[in-house]
């Protein structure tokens, strides 16, 4: 337990606005704390220690930094002397105060973990069971993992992450990726505008062909025909997205693509009435076929049953019941 | 004794401790610390809970008795043609680590657990064999783990072979991807043992295939065995289609037959790689770099996800065209393949698995009255 220091009020002129030992911030938004301040005053104090001839922001980066853009001449802090406590405590004092009043957003829970391990040398199996459940998360190796992966990214990927709410398994998919990859990719899903899972899929897809085919991510999101989706300004987003995926379809599984080409062709020389529809077995597993047909009058129902007994004597259908060769 | 794995740490469940065979174990790996433990159930949730424990499992051998049925049917799958196999399962999980197995997926205990209380298992056999009718019946032991891949340690082939040399209604089939045969070679066999190897292109060994032998250790293995009258099996499984595949897979084919003869060859299967679903995840986890789900993968009737089915014609038309041309009479089979299949690449199929099985049946005696 650390005991608590007594409010004093600091000039902020003495504080050093500069160093970031303790801060976790990544691009804060400062409106409604703004607003709070400009209406009732600052209502928690910060916490300072003591630096040369000044002080050292241990937490409330925020909060100064809404003063000083106000004109507040003054805060109200609690001060810890220069080497009362070791750094790693005045951190974890930090990060206890942050989670419990504002909380952390992914990048900053990254950024903190990854301070706790770098600059303050906390044991990693300490702060797995430590520091994850005081961000509300498993204590195991591979979502500490994640978080420090996270906070190597670029802050184009980690504003992507805030603003698209990115999940675990979708940052790990995006930190296996070239940083020139991701300058790229970044760009390109934005424009897609995709919800967790669709991002999952598109993420893979890009993944599987990449590999598949040993092309570059950026190389495959340059193609023309990606492009060419993207550019087309009367398609929505999701429009897009479904293009795209299915363009990547193509790329992933050709054969599939081929297969499934060839058994449209052969449907459509059947020319089926817009009543019947004809499907093939799942992925082309079994040998069964699927016919299907709607009516509501008796002599549809008589039309449809003399167009499928016809059906057996011609060639079109036998050729499509033929397996290719 | 060195092996070629590495293993930390023995688990002796006290149960297992009077066993002759537990004795040969902790003498043959002596350097190792061993903790005794009463019952394996918390010890196997402890590694059910560690980040990889398939990988971990590996490294930690668990000595303890099996009990149930240790003799079981193959499951195969749904909605495809199997062979009749039996399983016998002396042990389970498997010192080398191949990025594929659906051991993976498929085992509730990770650790590398040998059954001590080889007598039980002996009487079960001997039982099994003494109901079978005419019908000569296959069993193996390398459907758990591999065969031979820790024959230095657990010496059970050593009593197996001997014991199905002395009978008629069984053959057993010793599957491995290691070439530990040195201690079997003098054995009496009376053929009445085939010794099969699994095998894949040599980039395949290297890349995914971890702590197996490679391709000219168990080529060099299969011909001391071939030397000393064993039959041999080769299993093409699981068939991995990836960029160059072909001439890979010929160029395995070819070399494999260089050094084989093939008349000693009592059987070659082929199985496209297959996996039930949520192996991928882990596999993905493990093996990051593997290149095994970037081929055309899609769920078959059975839930498993197979390569696209013309795929697999296409693939087994052309291992059988490279096979057949090595020797017409080679006897090919497939592992859990559809009825649909084998027609496309044989021109014909079984009935039905019990068809498969008695055809397993008559090319056998065919080839032990060869001799």
């Amino acid at each position: 337990m650390i005991e608590m220091k007594p409010i004093q009020t600091i000039p902020l002129k003495k504080i050093d606005l500069f160093d970031e030992t303790f801060s976790v911030n990544f691009r804060p938004d400062l409106q409604n704390l703004r607003s709070s301040i400009r209406e009732v005053g600052l209502i928690q104090p910060v916490l300072l220690r003591e630096k040369g001839e000044g002080y050292q922001i241990i937490s409330g980066f925020r909060r100064i930094s809404v003063l000083n853009e106000l004109g507040v001449f003054e805060v109200s802090s609690r001060l810890f002397e220069k080497n009362e406590k070791d750094e790693s405590q005045l951190f974890s004092l930090c990060l206890h105060e942050n989670v419990t009043t504002r909380g952390l957003n992914s990048v900053e829970k990254a950024i903190a973990l990854q301070k706790l391990i770098d600059l303050f040398k906390v044991e990693p199996s300490v702060v797995i069971q430590t520091y994850l459940p005081l961000f509300h998360l498993e204590p195991n190796e591979k979502i500490l993992n994640t978080y420090l992966s996270l906070a190597q990214m670029e802050d184009e990927v980690k504003e992507f992450v805030i603003k698209e709410e990115v999940s675990r398994s979708n940052i790990r998919k995006l930190s296996a990726l070239p940083q020139e990859d991701r300058k790229v990719l970044i760009p390109f899903l934005l424009s897609l505008r995709l919800g967790e899972n669709r991002l999952r899929e598109i993420l893979t897809l890009l993944d599987e062909v990449s590999r598949r085919n040993r092309k570059k991510i950026r190389e495959i999101i340059d193609r023309s025909e990606i492009q060419t989706i993207l550019s087309r300004e009367e398609l929505t987003p999701s429009q897009k997205t479904e293009q795209v995926k299915r363009f990547l379809l193509e790329l992933r599984y050709p054969r599939m693509t081929e297969l499934e080409r060839d058994f449209e062709r052969r449907r459509k020389n059947l020319k089926l009435p817009s009543n019947i529809s004809l499907s093939h077995s799942p992925y082309f597993e079994g040998r069964q076929w699927r016919i299907e047909f709607r009516f509501e009058k008796i002599e549809d129902y008589h039309s449809i049953i003399s167009f499928l007994s016809q059906l057996k004597e011609r060639k079109e259908f036998e050729e499509l019941l033929t397996p290719p060769q | 004794m060195m092996l070629p794995y590495s293993i930390d740490r023995i688990y002796l469940d006290e149960k297992s401790e009077k066993d002759w065979v537990t004795e040969k174990i902790l003498q043959a790996l002596s350097h190792l610390p061993v903790e005794r433990i009463r019952g394996k159930r918390d010890l196997i949730k402890k590694f059910l809970s560690m980040p990889d424990p398939m990988g971990i499992g590996k490294r930690h051998l668990l000595i303890t008795r099996g009990y149930g049925k240790r003799l079981k049917r193959c499951p195969g799958t749904s909605y495809h043609l199997c062979c009749g196999y039996y399983v016998i399962n002396t042990m389970t999980n498997c010192p080398m680590d191949c990025s594929y197995c659906v051991l993976q997926e498929y085992l509730n205990n990770p650790l590398l657990t040998l059954y001590s209380n080889i007598d039980d298992l002996f009487q079960e056999i001997t039982l099994f064999l003494s109901k079978r009718d005419q019908a000569l019946v296959r069993l193996g032991t390398g459907e758990l783990s591999d065969s031979l891949a820790l024959e230095s340690i657990f010496p059970i082939s050593q009593f197996l072979i001997p014991f199905f040399a002395e009978r008629e209604e069984g053959i057993l089939e010793l599957k491995t991807k290691s070439a530990n045969v040195d201690s079997i070679l003098h054995l009496n066999h009376r053929e009445r043992t085939v010794i099969s190897w699994s095998l894949n292109p040599p980039r395949i060994i290297e890349e995914e295939e971890k702590g197996t032998a490679s391709w000219e250790e168990r080529l060099e293995a299969a011909q001391k065995c071939q030397r000393q009258g064993y039959p041999l099996g080769f299993h093409f499984d699981p068939i991995l289609v990836d960029e160059g595949w072909e001439r890979a897979y010929e160029e395995t084919i070819h070399s494999l037959f260089k050094a084989i003869e093939p008349r000693r060859v009592v059987w070659v299967s082929l199985g496209g790689f297959r996996y039930p679903p949520d192996l991928k995840k882990i596999v993905e986890e493990r093996f990051p770099k593997t290149r095994i789900f970037l081929g055309e993968l899609f769920p078959g009737k059975d839930l498993k996800i197979r390569y696209l089915k013309e795929i697999r014609v296409e693939v087994y038309r052309k291992m059988v065209r490279w096979l057949k041309e090595v020797d017409p009479d080679l006897f090919i089979y497939f592992c859990m393949e559809s009825q649909e299949v084998w027609e496309r690449v044989f021109g014909w199929a079984p009935e039905d698995s019990r068809d498969l099985n008695q055809m397993f049946g008559e090319k056998l005696r065919k080839f032990l009255r060869k001799g």
